[in-house]
C-alpha cells in the first residue's frame, strides 16, 4: 500500500486487478486505455505501479534450482527401467495389436457359424432336389417299367440285350 | 487441436508414443531445471522437488500411449505437476508432518521470518541488495502467499505462462488468475516495497 505522494483517489478492486493486468500484457485495449488515462492523472496509481513493477522485478533474484547430472541419468536410467518391466499391454504397439486380434476374431467366428449353420441344414433338413437326383435313373426309365409286368421280365430283356438297342421315336 | 500440434514439444511427445526414446530423453532435459525450480519454491525443499519431478516424469511415461494432444505440451505438464504436489501435500498435512508453507489464511499476514531477517541485518535495504539477505527476504514474501498464489506467480514469472495458459494448468478462468495474482502481487509489494526504495 503505497503511503507516499498525494491521495488523490483510491483505486477500486478491479482496477487495481487492472493496474497488475495491464503490467502482465494481458488487458484487452479499452481497459488498457483506461489505466493510461488513470496512470496520466493519478500519482498514488502511478506510485503503485511503480512499486509493483520493482518488486515483481525483484523476484529475478530468487536462486533458480536445476537438475543435477546425477538426477538426469536416474531418472532416464528409472525410464528404461520401466520399459523392461512395463506389461505387454503397455507397449505401444499393443492396442493396435489387440484391435486387430478383435476383428480378426469376429471374422473367424462369422465364418465358423456360417461353416456350422451350413452342415447343420445340409444334414438335417431334407433337400428335394437331392432325391429327385437319386430317383433320376427310375424316373428317367419310367416308361419301361410302366411296360413290363413284372421284373423277372425285365431281367430276361436285359440279358437279352433289349436295352441296348436305340429306342424307337 | 491443430494449434497445439505445432508446439514442437508435442511433437516430441507424439514421437514418445510412438516409441521414440529420444523424444522423451529430449523433453526431460527440456522440462527438468523448470520443473525442479518450481517445486523448489512451492516445496522449500529441494531433494522432494526432484522427486516429485521424477514422479511427473514416470507419469508422463507411462501415460504416453493414450496420450491426446489438447493443450500446449508445458501446460499439460505442469497440470500434471500441480496435482502431483497437491496430493504431496495433503499426504503430508495427512502424516501431520511439519508444514512447509503457512496456511492459505495466513496469506496476507505477516510473517515474523521476513522482519526477523530485516531487523537481523541491520542494514539498509539499499545495502542488501543483490545479497544473499535479500534472496532469503523474497524468498519469506514468497512463502507469504497462499499455495495458490504462489504457483502462479511461479508459472506467471519464471514460466512467463499467460493467464490463460495459467488457468488452464490450475483449472481456473483467466478472470480467476487475474485477481489471483493481482492479490499476489500486492502482497509481494507490501512485504517487499521497503527494499526498492
Amino acid at each position: 500500500m503505497s503511503t507516499d505522494g498525494p491521495k488523490i483517489q483510491r483505486l477500486s478492486a478491479e482496477q487495481r486487478d487492472n493496474l497488475v493486468a495491464y503490467l502482465d500484457g494481458e488487458l484487452d485495449e479499452p481497459n488498457a486505455q483506461e489505466i493510461e488515462r488513470i496512470l496520466a492523472r493519478n500519482p498514488v496509481a502511478r506510485n503503485d505501479v511503480e512499486m509493483l513493477m520493482r518488486t515483481w522485478e525483484l523476484l529475478d533474484n530468487l536462486p533458480r534450482a536445476a537438475a543435477t547430472e546425477e538426477f538426469t541419468q536416474k531418472t532416464l536410467s528409472t525410464l528404461k527401467a520401466i520399459d523392461v518391466t512395463e506389461p505387454i499391454t503397455e507397449k505401444p504397439w499393443f492396442d493396435k495389436v489387440r484391435r486387430g486380434a478383435i476383428v480378426a476374431g469376429w471374422l473367424g467366428g462369422l465364418a465358423l457359424s456360417a461353416l456350422l449353420g451350413f452342415l447343420v441344414t445340409n444334414q438335417f433338413i431334407p433337400n428335394e432336389t437331392r432325391q429327385l437326383v437319386n430317383d433320376l435313373p427310375v424316373i428317367e426309365n419310367l416308361h419301361k417299367y410302366v411296360e413290363a409286368d413284372n421284373i423277372t421280365f425285365l431281367e430276361q430283356l436285359r440279358l437279352g440285350g433289349d436295352f441296348n438297342q436305340p429306342r424307337d421315336r | 487441436m491443430q494449434a497445439y500440434l505445432r508446439d514442437p514439444h508435442v511433437q516430441l511427445m507424439l514421437r514418445a508414443k510412438d516409441g521414440d526414446e529420444s523424444a522423451f530423453t529430449d523433453l526431460v532435459m527440456a522440462y527438468q531445471d523448470r520443473l525442479i525450480a518450481v517445486f523448489t519454491h512451492i516445496l522449500g525443499d529441494q531433494d522432494a522437488a526432484q522427486d516429485l519431478t521424477q514422479d511427473v516424469f514416470l507419469r508422463v511415461y507411462r501415460a504416453r500411449n493414450g496420450y491426446q494432444p489438447t493443450a500446449k505440451f508445458s501446460t499439460w505438464l505442469f497440470r500434471i505437476a500441480n496435482n502431483l504436489a497437491s496430493n504431496s501435500r495433503r499426504m503430508k498435512s495427512r502424516r501431520k508432518e511439519v508444514p512447509l508453507e503457512p496456511k492459505e489464511s495466513d496469506s496476507t499476514a505477516a510473517r515474523p521470518g521476513l522482519h526477523v531477517v530485516a531487523e537481523k541485518s541491520g542494514l539498509m535495504p539499499s545495502r542488501i541488495a543483490a545479497s544473499a539477505e535479500l534472496r532469503e527476504v523474497i524468498r519469506g514474501a514468497l512463502e507469504t502467499l497462499n499455495e495458490r498464489q504462489k504457483l502462479a506467480v511461479l508459472l506467471n514469472k519464471f514460466e512467463e505462462m499467460s493467464y490463460e495458459d495459467i488457468g488452464e494448468t490450475m483449472e481456473l478462468s483467466s478472470a480467476a488468475v487475474k485477481s489471483l495474482l493481482a492479490r499476489a502481487r500486492e502482497v509481494l509489494r507490501d512485504k517487499l516495497e521497503q527494499y526498492v526504495r
